[in-house]
């Protein structure tokens, strides 16, 4: 099956986005994975957004990858999944907000705060969304540190 | 009034509900290949112990008797996914149409 | 004018599962509404992580018990796209034929649960009825009511058989006729429409803003369905329609997934004729290579998207779920919100919560008490946590 499609859509946004591009590349059939800077990152998805009429992102994805947290916004445009990729420091780990660009993503930009620590800068409401309202505020599940141990099963 | 006629039609029919445990058991209907209980043949059984790495729920544990490794089932932490008998390569492993396997103590539940 | 809050949930009798809502009312109008979800989490994500791709599947499948094969279906696929290869055409056929039975049982299902929550349990009664037909296909073809277990990472478990499949499209053909008559009961019984149109108003605007999926994005006149647009399985052969409905408010979104119904029973039946024959599974190594995949399926409630890591082992660096409720939150406080003349009453609020088909325990996603402040970890056993309990009181 050929990947024309894919390919010139690669092409494109290399092209609209320049040197801010750190890597770009055709990941399969109707799937494409751009990686930015984190301080390019807001600006690269609204010029992308806007110049395609992308309105609808599907999740956020946070990542923990040892040193940095990848942030993964997931886009649809016209059945081809957009995956953008920014990488921010664990210790300091803060990001621009989406919701000004995609007024949708106000709870997937919640859920990535609340398992992963990571503070989105001009969100409106960045409240607990799954975890108690008693959790410890520093203990973050989904980085590596925090160890599950599987309990002996009860024989 | 679109459900006037359909209600009608159904005041002279019998209920639909089965009286399963008190009555209708025969008329329950199950597949030949339901996923019930599990059985094992240990004479087929090789101690491969692919079974014991499929099995999401910890319910294999593998020991030893007499003619080798074998695996022992906790059955009350099955799930009935089927995977110990889709790998299982000797077919020793069978999900059997039982589907009454509830008890009050888990020691009674232990297949060896 | 002082307000009044009313807090609906976690248990309430207008609710199937456990969700916070407070509203805020003055008078018989809601005026303002905050959710919280959460109470259904169970930490799958992080329990994916500790285990291997095969053992994960019943765990992904659990995740919640309608849509089990739309997730099943987008986690096989997401490890399948991760090793780059094809599973044979004959499992993809398959997929799709357990995919679309799912889809009737869960629209079935949720007929009979709008009827409930308007308070016509009548419809409820009759509909579920209809449901154990495809419930029974489900079983015979799968092994269980609901729980399907067909998929595997290269393919599916199980073949059908001739004589399944002339027990299937006798199936078909009673479901499609009992689905014609319910589209007559909902479009045309007065109490019916009395509680549902404009009701839930949702503008097209305010759909695409807010990035709903699924139905309620349908109801709201977008075409716009990851089955036409990212076709997966066999739906880039199976024909068929995406349904959509101009009306905006529930009436739409009742109606959409009738007919919805109506085309998945076409679909089976186009499998059903074009089955290509062939193996169902090829088999895989226990690792993936190292890599990173996006996996996106039209679940019955709308788009579900899954992503996964690899990092050379047998067990995931990362997974995660996005499930099409969680999509749909933001649109429905929109629609919980009374702008210029649209009002919402509290009498609608059960009906507009269904209206979404909220699956929370998808959204949401422990079976072990943790106390990370003293570092402890234990699990009680049933004693144990009857004990805890009276002691309490």
């Amino acid at each position: 099956m050929s990947l024309n499609k894919e390919e010139k859509l690669v092409s494109e946004i290399r092209e609209l986005l320049g040197d801010r591009v750190l890597d770009a590349k055709v990941q399969r059939l109707r799937s494409i994975f751009v990686t930015v800077r984190a301080q390019d990152y807001k600006e690269s998805i609204r010029e992308v957004a806007e110049k395609y009429g992308i309105t609808h992102v599907s999740t956020i994805t946070g990542a923990d990858s040892g040193q940095t947290i990848d942030v993964m916004p997931h886009l649809s445009c016209a059945g081809v999944k957009i995956t953008f990729k920014a990488a921010i420091p664990k210790t300091f780990a803060e990001i621009e907000t989406l919701t000004d660009v995609f007024p949708g993503a106000v709870m997937y930009e919640r859920e990535v705060h609340d398992l992963l620590g990571v503070k989105f800068k001009g969100h409106p409401n960045l409240a607990r969304l799954v975890l108690s309202d008693d959790w410890p505020g520093d203990v973050y599940p989904l980085r590596k540190e925090y160890k599950v141990v599987r309990p002996e099963p009860i024989r | 009034m679109a459900m006037q006629r359909e209600l009608f039609k159904h005041i002279f029919k019998k209920p639909f509900t089965l009286r399963y445990p008190f009555k209708d058991k025969e008329k329950v209907h199950i597949p030949s290949d339901f996923r019930g209980k599990i059985a094992f043949y240990r004479d087929r059984c090789i101690g491969c112990s692919m079974c014991f790495r499929v099995c999401p729920a910890e319910v294999i544990e593998m020991t030893d008797d007499e003619k080798g490794k074998r695996p022992m089932f906790y059955l009350d932490r099955c799930t009935h996914c089927a995977q110990c008998e889709d790998v299982c390569p000797t077919k020793s492993i069978e999900l059997t149409s039982q589907y009454e396997s509830a008890g009050t103590d888990r020691t009674q539940m232990i297949l060896k | 004018m002082p307000e009044f809050s009313v807090i609906v949930g976690p248990q309430h009798p207008a609710l199937k599962e456990p969700e916070s809502f407070t509203f805020w009312v003055d008078g018989d109008d809601v005026v303002r509404t905050e959710v919280r979800i959460g109470y259904a989490h169970r930490g799958i994500e992080k329990a994916a992580e500790s285990r291997t791709y095969i053992q994960n599947i019943p765990l992904i499948e659990r995740i919640c018990g309608i849509c089990n094969v739309a997730h099943t279906i987008c986690y096989t696929q997401n490890v399948e796209y991760l090793y780059g290869r094809e599973i044979p055409r004959r499992a993809e056929f398959i997929r799709t034929i357990i995919e679309e039975l799912n889809r009737i049982h869960s629209h079935l299902l949720w007929i009979g649960i709008a009827g409930h929550e308007i308070g016509f349990d009548t419809l409820l009664m009759y509909v579920w009825r209809d449901r154990e037909v495809v419930m029974d296909l489900i079983e015979d073809m799968t092994g269980n009511r609901v729980s399907t277990a067909l998929m595997t990472i290269g393919g599916v478990t199980r073949d059908i058989s001739p004589e399944l499949v002339t027990k299937l499209r006798k199936g078909l053909d009673l479901l499609e006729e009992r689905t014609k008559y319910y589209e007559k009961v909902v479009s045309r019984e007065s109490t019916v429409l009395s509680r549902v149109k404009g009701i839930g108003i949702l503008t097209r605007e305010e759909a695409i803003k807010h990035c709903a999926v699924g139905p309620t994005l349908r109801a709201s006149g977008v075409k716009s369905d990851v089955r036409a647009e990212d076709a997966y399985a066999a739906h880039d052969e199976v024909p068929f329609e995406v349904i959509t409905s101009d009306t905006c408010d529930l009436f739409g979104r009742v109606v959409v997934r009738v007919y919805e119904t109506i085309e998945a029973i076409r679909q089976v039946r186009y499998c059903l004729d074009h089955i290509p024959s062939g193996p169902v599974r090829i088999r895989l190594p226990n690792t993936p290579p190292r890599g990173e995949s996006v996996s996106r399926v039209e679940a019955p409630r709308g788009e579900d998207i899954h992503y996964v890591r690899s990092d050379g082992t047998d067990r995931p660096a990362r997974y995660k779920v996005r499930a099409p409720t969680l999509g749909n939150l933001a649109a429905l406080v929109e629609m919980l919100t009374p702008k210029g003349d649209y009002r919402v009453r509290v009498a609608d609020i059960p009906i507009v919560l269904a209206g979404i088909d909220p699956c929370m325990c998808c959204m949401d996603r422990t079976a072990r008490f943790i106390e990370p402040s003293k570092d402890r970890e234990w699990v009680w056993t049933w004693n144990q946590l009857k004990k805890y309990a009276k002691a309490r009181r």
